[in-house]
């Protein structure tokens, strides 16, 4: 092996790259987009407040002070609706899922069931709802816990059974700090797995390939070229995307050693994979959807976007087995729990994963023609 | 001197199949150290195929090749540091400058003292030292193949359809470098489907069909051996010189040009077409008498013609 060989391909690539413009900027681009993205949705989860439409029938200051207590729970944004109008019309016509009606006799219910302790004058509020959106089972479930916190109050007695939150990170994290991770993960993946497969498919279709057979360069000097290739565009596009985490999102992660290991280690799996996968492939257009039907159900199913528990138990297994989940569980390990010892453990099991797919991917590419 | 010594390749009872396409069939041939070899014959006839066995890119199905001595199925690895090779419908990487490409090169065969400006200049493209691949045209591509071939400094450089696709002039300017090679003594195995650049550069020429070697020899060994004819030109003729011509009970062809061309077998039978139509008042523009080309032996041999379509088209071998 070479280094002076390696040395001159990876001056190539680099130079190809550089000169291309528009794919260097598409490169960084997209997993930026995706931080910017995912990043805004998952700052606004962290502070979410439902927008909630609510018909006061009552029009008394018991209703009103209701109402009071649903906006200060902070969870909703309140509208107030016409009592005049249909309120199962107002769903269908104005595009909102749920409409609360305060039904008229609320506050008189109210005072019999507190001064007579009537078990009989308990009054309903009724959610007039569209079932069909997906996000208004989660803002019937809140609205119910907001009044199941009301009775209890009004009941006079101190609740039963007590809950309380211990983190077990010293601080406190948001979500977009778990998604990062993620991220990084995934954009290492894509950059690697679709770098390979494009440039190889394209270099053995304009014949290249079948030129450099003629040449004394090896499978490994070539394969290695590439990675270290593919690890500096993963370390430039990683920058960037830190760089707008940290600009835009404020975020708070350990960055040590185990980052670069992370991705060097991504990115001989996926470099390895793609190596594979390219001895298959023909055609550089094939080449993309194959890449596609790999990388994408990897993509979902490993964490990269939401945790694994949120899936099935059959898939949850599965996923263990993708070599992308101990990429991302690593990065976590390392970047948010600061758990040298986890990352230790997941960087073990991708080490190993990067080693075999390497060796095939040696043994699968091919210089000569049948 | 032993064949090792004499022969820089030697192939014995060479086959390569595809599935059911038989597209080399047991040949044989030699090719003498410091010779430019020219493997001659038209698209599909077997010529990439066997040159890609000889020079370590296709494996054969039976058969051996020897090439410095060495057996290509077993010393790859020493035989590319001894070959140069331009493959057929040769492409380098596009953004990358002309200098940069040759620098590239060198250092995968680790060549430290090679001289890049020279082997720019035995190319003729000083002037495109800075230009990327992508913006040369067909022959600059060709040429700079051409130089990345020589950048170890090959004892064989193999040269596949090295012109194919080229306009004349780039063409001629391809064959200017090609001469220099030969006249540097390189050893040249060039395939080939124009009968004029085998004609001008081999030393020895095999025409190949069907996967089979059906001659091989000098140019001018090949048309003394396989034509006793001469070809007559009638340029600018009219129908009446046609019609003499045929009733003369010579085979005349007309072209689009209006020229006819006859074989006759003796200058004397020239003669006489001129004086019958001389007698019968008929016309022509001028006339030339000349020995027959390597790609009339051709047509002689397999009763095709060498180029299926025009020139430039190129089809899979």
């Amino acid at each position: 092996m070479k280094p002076r060989v390696i040395g001159a391909n990876l001056i190539v690539k680099l130079m190809s790259v550089y000169r291309e413009k528009t794919a260097m900027f598409f490169t960084l681009a997209f997993p930026i987009i995706l931080i910017l993205v995912f990043g805004t949705i998952f700052m606004s989860q962290d502070n979410v407040a439902f927008h909630l439409c609510v018909q006061d029938l009552d029009q008394t200051d018991s209703s009103a002070r209701s109402i009071k207590t649903l906006k200060s729970s902070g969870k909703f944004k309140i509208t107030k609706v016409d009592p005049a109008v249909n309120a199962a019309r107002y769903v269908r016509d104005n595009g909102v899922n749920l409409v609360l009606v305060i039904p008229k006799g609320f506050e008189r219910s109210l005072m019999r069931s507190m001064m007579l302790s009537d078990a009989d004058a308990s009054v309903t509020i009724t959610y007039i709802y569209d079932p069909s959106s997906s996000s208004v089972s989660t803002k019937m479930d809140i609205l119910n816990a907001v009044f199941a916190g009301i009775n209890q109050q009004m009941s006079g007695k101190p609740p039963v059974i007590r809950s309380a939150q211990k983190s077990i990170l010293t601080k406190k994290y948001r979500f977009i700090e778990f998604f990062i991770p993620g991220i990084i993960a995934m954009a290492v993946m894509t950059l690697s797995l679709f770098g390979t497969v494009n440039l190889n498919t394209e270099l053995r279709q304009k014949g290249i390939i079948r030129k450099l057979s003629t040449t004394p360069i090896t499978r490994t000097e070539w394969i290695l070229s590439d990675i270290l290739y593919q690890f500096i565009l993963a370390v430039i596009s990683t920058m960037a995307m830190l760089l707008v985490s940290y600009a835009v999102f404020h975020v708070k992660l350990h960055l040590d050693a185990w980052l670069p290991a992370f991705i060097l280690l991504d990115v001989f799996a996926f470099v390895g994979i793609g190596m594979i996968l390219t001895r298959f492939v023909k055609e550089a257009q094939s080449a993309a959807s194959a890449a596609n039907a790999i990388s994408f159900p990897i993509m979902f199913l490993s964490g990269s976007f939401f945790p694994i528990e949120l899936m099935p138990g059959f898939l949850q297994k599965f996923a263990k087995t993708l070599p992308l989940y101990y990429v991302n569980e690593g990065l976590r390990a390392s970047m948010v729990f600061e758990d040298n010892m986890a990352a230790l453990r997941y960087s073990a099991v991708i080490g190993v994963f990067a080693a075999v797919v390497f060796i095939l991917g040696i043994i699968a590419t091919k210089w000569e023609e049948g | 001197m032993t064949k090792e010594t004499e022969y820089a390749i030697q192939v014995e009872k060479l086959t390569k199949r595809y599935g059911d396409l038989l597209a080399v069939n047991e040949i044989s041939f030699t090719v003498r150290k410091g010779e430019v070899f020219a493997l001659l014959g038209p698209n599909g006839a077997g010529k990439t195929t066997t040159v890609e066995i000889i020079d370590t890119i296709r494996t054969p199905t039976s058969g051996k090749v020897t090439l410095l001595g060495m057996d290509v199925t077993k010393k790859k690895h020493d035989i590319v540091r001894r070959i140069g090779v331009l493959p057929q419908g040769f492409s380098s990487f596009d953004r990358i400058t002309v200098r940069e490409t040759l620098q590239y090169y060198s250092r995968l065969f680790c060549c430290v003292n090679i001289d890049i400006d020279a082997l720019i200049e035995l190319v003729n493209l000083k002037d495109k030292t800075k230009e990327q691949y992508k913006n040369l045209s067909g022959g600059l591509k060709q040429r700079l193949g051409i130089a990345i071939a020589l950048v170890n400094d090959p004892e064989v450089v193999f040269l596949d359809e090295p012109t194919t696709g080229l306009d004349p002039r780039a063409r001629r300017e391809v064959w200017e470098v090609l001469l220099g090679l030969k006249k540097k003594g390189k050893t040249v195995f060039l395939t080939t489907h124009y009968m004029e650049e085998a004609e001008l550069l081999a030393d020895t020429v095999a025409i190949i069909s069907k996967g089979k070697i059906i001659a091989m020899g000098s140019p001018e060994e090949l048309i003394e051996n396989n034509t006793n004819y001469l070809v007559l030109t009638l340029q600018s003729v009219d129908e009446k010189t046609f019609e003499i011509v045929r009733k003369m009970g010579f085979d005349p062809v007309l072209d689009n040009h209006k020229d006819i061309k006859t074989r006759v077998e003796h200058t004397d039978d020239v003669q006489k077409i001129l004086s019958a139509i001389k007698e019968a008042g008929a016309l022509y523009l001028g006339l030339d008498v000349r020995k027959p080309n390597l790609e009339e032996v051709f047509l002689k041999l397999t009763g095709e013609a060498l180029r299926d379509g025009p020139v430039g088209e190129e089809g899979a071998e």
